[in-house]
């Protein structure tokens, strides 16, 4: 380059050591957040113990009670089977649901056309319990492992269809004017390369949710008779073992731990320029 | 790649025209508008809000067509590379400084290295040296406008259209924008269609300015700017020019 212009530029934003100190308050943020949540815990299990004192166990049981049942299930091989049976719902209920829900989402969202056509049945649809639908799950798939993730994936589907449909719907046309101008063509392109990217917090939040929510239709969906957590709990529940289904919920309620922890994670990568 | 030589066509508008259907009766926002754009020429656009300046940047960007006259060449049916700049930037958020600037690149198919290079040369060229990795979210506004500029030219258009693309940031980074602009321009001897409403800025950068009128939107006069670069407004001669382009926008 013959010229070499020298450009001040304003980088008024871009102080190193301002970025710093607001890291650092977050941080401190964080550790006083966690503190109050694990009082707030501590509290909780108080509270419980105390009122479990004064009730029988099969009404409420105290957490050591619980505890105990926790590990009996552990170590006699019951609970580790319920969850791997209850996973083998689960996954594969949440991810055909959310592939649906998603691919559907994107169709709807982005052409009027289909938009136009599908609604009335979405609207239909929309307000169908995903429980309501277990006698079509049995009548469709049997009382088996695929009658279960039916249902899970008609939860999964409804949560990520609205979450990307709303996503697509709020992609900025002048993000696709951009594009146009700089050789995107068709609809394919656009979506990959635009609506997709800018949908996406949408999108992963509704994965987010989702993931909760089917995994709470697990419970519901094993009920009617398809062994896993929901049948062991509903098994337990028969029998009056009231801190064998708090164990089981504490599973849940661990497992959903784990999972979302670990997808926040991805989130949060997939997301740093948001 | 060709930064330094003159390139791209003829811009040519003829009796452009366009009309809105509104609930009160139709809306004659363009009427009769025809100028040409030579390679390697810079233009602006001037006009008061409501001349229908956007209408008409829309349309020579191929995002509306009019509803009269025609616009060569066409960048929707004659696959021509155009380079838009925006008043609002909207640079790919999801996409690094980097990533913006490669993204009509990777349309093309441009090989990766050469990418590279490309945009390396691009972002020394509007002074972004060191923010290829940042987000845009992490950017002011001035830088944000550069990655939009280095953005359009990374195509190498046969024209950069710009609207507005300097009155969303301040005073003092405008002032700077518009001289690396010219740099720019020298340098890389595009034909430019620069739209503004700022009177000052289109003496300042324009080989010739179209002054534009309202009610219909239509051209008042096309003035020949003569002044040397850099120019100042302080001058009797700048100052001329500025009250006879205020006699139409008053």
């Amino acid at each position: 380059m013959s010229t070499d212009p020298k450009f001040e530029i304003d980088r008024g934003t871009e102080s190193a050591e301002g970025d710093l100190s607001v890291r650092r308050r977050l941080v401190t943020y964080d550790y006083r957040r966690l503190g109050l949540g694990i009082s707030g815990l501590f509290a909780f299990l108080l509270v419980w113990w105390v009122v479990s004192l004064s009730q029988p166990a099969f009404v409420l049981p105290s957490p050591p009670a619980v505890a105990e049942s926790f590990s009996e299930e552990m170590s006699s091989g019951e609970m580790p089977t319920a969850l791997r049976q209850s996973l083998r719902h689960w996954i594969p209920g949440a991810v055909v649901g959310t592939t649906l829900g998603i691919g559907t989402g994107l169709a709807l969202g982005w052409s009027r056309l289909l938009d136009d056509i599908w609604a009335p049945v979405v609207r239909l649809l929309r307000p169908v319990p995903p429980l309501a639908l277990i006698g079509f799950a049995i009548a469709w798939f049997g009382i088996n492992d695929t009658g279960a993730a039916f249902i899970i994936a008609i939860g999964a589907f409804w949560i990520n269809f609205y979450a990307t449909y709303g996503g697509v719907e709020s992609v900025s046309t002048d993000l696709l004017d951009v594009a146009r101008s700089l050789g995107v063509t068709g609809n394919l392109g656009l979506l990959r390369s635009v609506v997709l990217p800018a949908a996406s917090p949408e999108i992963l939040t509704g994965i987010r949710t989702s993931i909760g929510r089917s995994w709470m239709l697990v419970v519901a969906a094993e009920i009617f008779g398809v062994p896993g957590i929901g049948a062991r709990i509903q098994r337990a529940s028969n029998n009056l073992q009231v801190d064998t289904v708090i164990a089981y919920i504490l599973l849940l309620s661990l497992t959903f731990l784990v999972i979302d922890t670990l997808f926040r994670w991805i989130q949060r990568r997939l997301l740093r320029w948001h | 790649m060709a930064l330094g030589q003159a390139s791209g066509n003829r811009l040519e508008l003829a009796g452009v025209g366009k009309q809105y259907d509104s609930p009160g009766g139709t809306v004659q926002a363009l009427a009769d508008v025809s100028f040409e754009v030579s390679p390697g020429e810079f233009v602006c656009l001037v006009g008061p809000s409501g001349c229908g300046k956007t209408t008409l940047f829309r349309i020579v960007a191929g995002f509306e067509q009019p509803t009269t006259g025609t616009v060569r060449p066409e960048r929707t049916t004659e696959q021509m590379n155009m380079g838009i700049v925006f008043q609002e930037y909207h640079l790919f958020p999801w996409r690094t400084v980097g990533g913006n600037i490669r993204f009509g690149m990777e349309q093309l198919d441009v090989a990766a290295d050469k990418q590279r290079e490309r945009t390396q040369r691009l972002v020394d060229l509007v002074g972004l040296e060191g923010f290829v990795e940042s987000y845009p979210k992490s950017l002011s506004g001035g830088m944000k406008q550069r990655v939009a500029l280095a953005r359009a030219l990374a195509v190498d258009p046969s024209l950069l259209l710009m609207d507005e693309p300097f009155s969303a940031v301040d005073a003092q980074t405008r002032r700077r924008l518009q001289e690396n602009i010219l740099d720019i321009h020298e340098e890389t001897q595009k034909t430019v269609l620069f739209v503004t409403h700022d009177i000052e800025e289109a003496i300042k950068l324009g080989d010739r300015v179209v002054v534009m009128e309202k009610n219909p939107g239509r051209i008042a006069e096309v003035i020949d700017i003569d002044l040397s670069r850099p120019r100042s407004r302080t001058t009797p001669a700048f100052g001329d020019l500025y009250e006879r382009v205020l006699d139409h926008i008053d």
